[in-house]
């Protein structure tokens, strides 16, 4: 399908393999950067991965200036503001975040109020508001999911308004992305499985979304045939580096994908979740994807259909039918990863309270990923998908 | 809108772009205003609205714009011009806002072709985003929602004789709407 018009960009410098952390010191420096904070958080230092950040710097003129690694999942106003103050007191001039989604946010947070040496970030909410040059930025993901090393957005919560805060804008990019096999092994099954269905998430919204384009579509099905090959031996078998350096890449590519061809309504329904359910972000995004994907079926059985090989199901024939074997796949999978680690398929075994579907209905449709879903959207379809999701798979 | 275009075609020039994205914006405006009085659909919607809330609609970077205001659980339509809003939607150039404002393409085609931007919270964005819809269902002719509408709207037999209604009084309204000076 060939888009009447598209804009896409990507402007990470990506280091991706065996021992791509010791390149830290040295990526500095052509930033023109000698002193570093680094933002992480305490499952991060908890799994150990701080020691290899820390040991890159041997020899090296760069510093680290400051660790902060009390990061909250998923990031907050308060803590950015708080972070921006100790940047500027340790005289830093670099920031490096190590961690999953919620650093990384944390970090461009950060970013957005040193640059623009503005401290209230209510007023940059939005696209395409942020006018002064970032400062260096280095993103070391230790998920493999957001790819929120390589998007142009960052989602706050302003815990005393109670409110998500996002923030989409080019300048919000990485300098560098660097991806190293140590980074992700110490991940537990149940968030790589989490996270990994996330990645699939942006992989397949992005493929079949409104917005998608030829370039984003390669990103999108390298993703999907990395996660397809890979994402269950990662669970399984969290030592195998071959299979966690696959996932690494394949959430880099649906990272790149779906910053330029965004979401739909399965993320719109995973952000009001998480907004007030607390449920992580990759969980919801497991439990919605089926049923997002067959809300979306008549209008995009033909381009479902074309992954069909992907997801090792019979090509050819009647499109309709491919696409639904491509969704029964995607159940498929996620029954393996729920048989495996108890990762939750419905939103009861998620711990979400019934009487919370019609709030979760209603804030979903005020997320701007809905625009981009194929199919409108309105409360009743919304709360139909969430009444399905609450107790079926 | 027909005679909007050719008006387009006829004038070519930006200047001539301009006046027309502004005499579409003044209907939508002024519509909107008429409209949240009226439709049950566009008063649930607004519903949710602070009160005193200000909303922009216009072109990037210094209009045509119009604005309108959250006022007694209805809509004011403010004026034309850029001002100071809580929330401001911004065509990136003046052929995208006419593409949209003319019925040639939907909001939500815009937004993925990257042709908007939304200055302030994105959940306000979406609210205004639906709200404009059902003020176009009263504009636009059924072949152009049909066209650029995920889903066409559905009218109400309340729906279709306010529509009457709206397209009676539209010229009047536009020339009062002139009248107003900007908001706040
Ligand atoms: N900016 C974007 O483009 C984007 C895209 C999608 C999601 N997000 C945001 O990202 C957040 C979710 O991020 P996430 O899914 O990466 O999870 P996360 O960052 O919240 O981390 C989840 C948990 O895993 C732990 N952890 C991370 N890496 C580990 C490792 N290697 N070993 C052991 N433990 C580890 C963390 O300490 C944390 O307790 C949400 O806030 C979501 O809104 C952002
Ligand atoms: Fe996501």
């Amino acid at each position: 399908m060939n888009p009447e018009y598209y804009e896409f960009f990507c402007s990470v410098k990506i280091i991706s393999g065996k021992k791509a952390l010791s390149n830290l010191p040295y990526e500095m420096g052509l930033l023109g950067a000698g002193n570093a904070m680094i933002i992480t958080d305490q499952g991060v230092v908890g799994a150990g991965l701080l020691e290899h950040v820390k040991a890159a710097f041997d020899g090296a003129t760069q510093k680290i200036g400051v660790v902060f690694d009390q990061t909250p999942i998923d990031s907050s106003v308060k803590v950015v503001n708080e972070l921006a103050a100790l940047y500027r007191e340790k005289k830093c001039d670099c920031v490096v975040a190590v961690g999953g989604g919620s650093c990384l946010d944390t970090a461009k947070g950060v970013n957005i109020v040193i640059s623009e040496g503005n401290g209230d970030l209510m007023a940059f909410q939005g696209m395409d508001r942020l006018t002064a040059a970032p400062k260096p930025f280095i993103a070391i993901p230790t998920t493999a999911g957001t790819g929120s090393e390589v998007t142009a957005a960052a989602v706050i919560a302003d815990t005393e308004r109670g409110v998500k805060m996002p923030f989409i804008s080019q300048k919000l990019y990485p300098h560098v992305a660097l991806l190293d096999p140590r980074m992700t092994l110490t991940m537990p099954p149940r968030i790589t499985a989490a996270t990994g269905m996330d990645a699939l998430t942006h992989a397949l919204e992005a493929y079949y979304g409104i917005q998608k384009n030829p370039v984003s579509d390669s990103f999108s099905l390298t993703a999907i045939r990395l996660i397809n090959r890979y994402l269950i031996t990662a669970v399984k078998n969290g030592a195998d580096e071959q299979a966690r350096m696959a996932m690494a890449n394949a959430s880099l590519c649906a990272g790149i994908a779906f910053s330029n061809s965004m979401v739909g309504i399965v993320h719109a329904l995973a952000h009001a979740t998480g907004g007030c359910c607390h449920v992580p972000h990759g969980v919801a995004n497991t439990i919605y994807l089926p049923w997002g994907m067959e809300f979306n079926l008549e209008k995009r059985h033909e381009i479902i259909a074309e992954l069909a090989p992907y997801f090792g199901v019979a090509a050819g024939g009647d499109p309709r039918a491919a696409a639904s074997g491509v969704i029964r796949a995607v159940r498929d999978m996620r029954r393996e990863l729920n048989a495996i680690c108890k990762l939750p398929l419905t939103l009861k075994d998620a711990g979400v309270d019934e009487s919370k579907l019609e709030h979760i209905a209603k804030s979903s449709l005020d997320d701007g990923s809905i625009t981009y879903n194929p199919e409108e959207v309105t409360f009743e379809d919304a709360l139909a998908i969430l009444k399905k999701a609450w107790d079926k798979e | 809108m027909d005679g909007l275009l050719s008006l387009i075609k006829r004038q070519g020039s930006s200047g001539g772009k301009k006046a027309v994205a502004s005499v579409a914006l003044l209907a939508l405006g002024s519509t909107f205003e008429m409209v949240s009085e009226h439709s049950s659909e566009l008063k649930k919607e607004i519903a949710d609205w602070q009160d005193g809330v200000v909303m922009l609609l216009g072109v990037f970077p210094d209009g045509p714009a119009m604005s309108v205001k959250k006022e007694n659980g209805g809509i004011r339509f403010l004026g034309m011009g850029m001002c100071d809003a809580d929330l401001k939607v911004l065509f990136k150039n003046l052929d995208s806002a006419m593409m949209v404002l003319t019925g040639q393409m939907g909001a939500h085609t815009a937004f993925a072709q990257c042709r908007a931007v939304v200055y302030g919270n994105l959940g306000a964005g979406m609210q205004l985003s639906r709200a404009l819809n059902i003020v176009q269902k009263f504009i636009l002719p059924s072949f152009m929602l049909n066209r650029t509408f995920k889903r066409p709207p559905v009218f109400s037999s309340d729906d279709l004789l306010l529509k009457a209604r709206v397209m009676a009084t539209l010229a009047p309204r536009m020339i009062s709407g002139v009248m107003r000076r900007q908001c706040l």
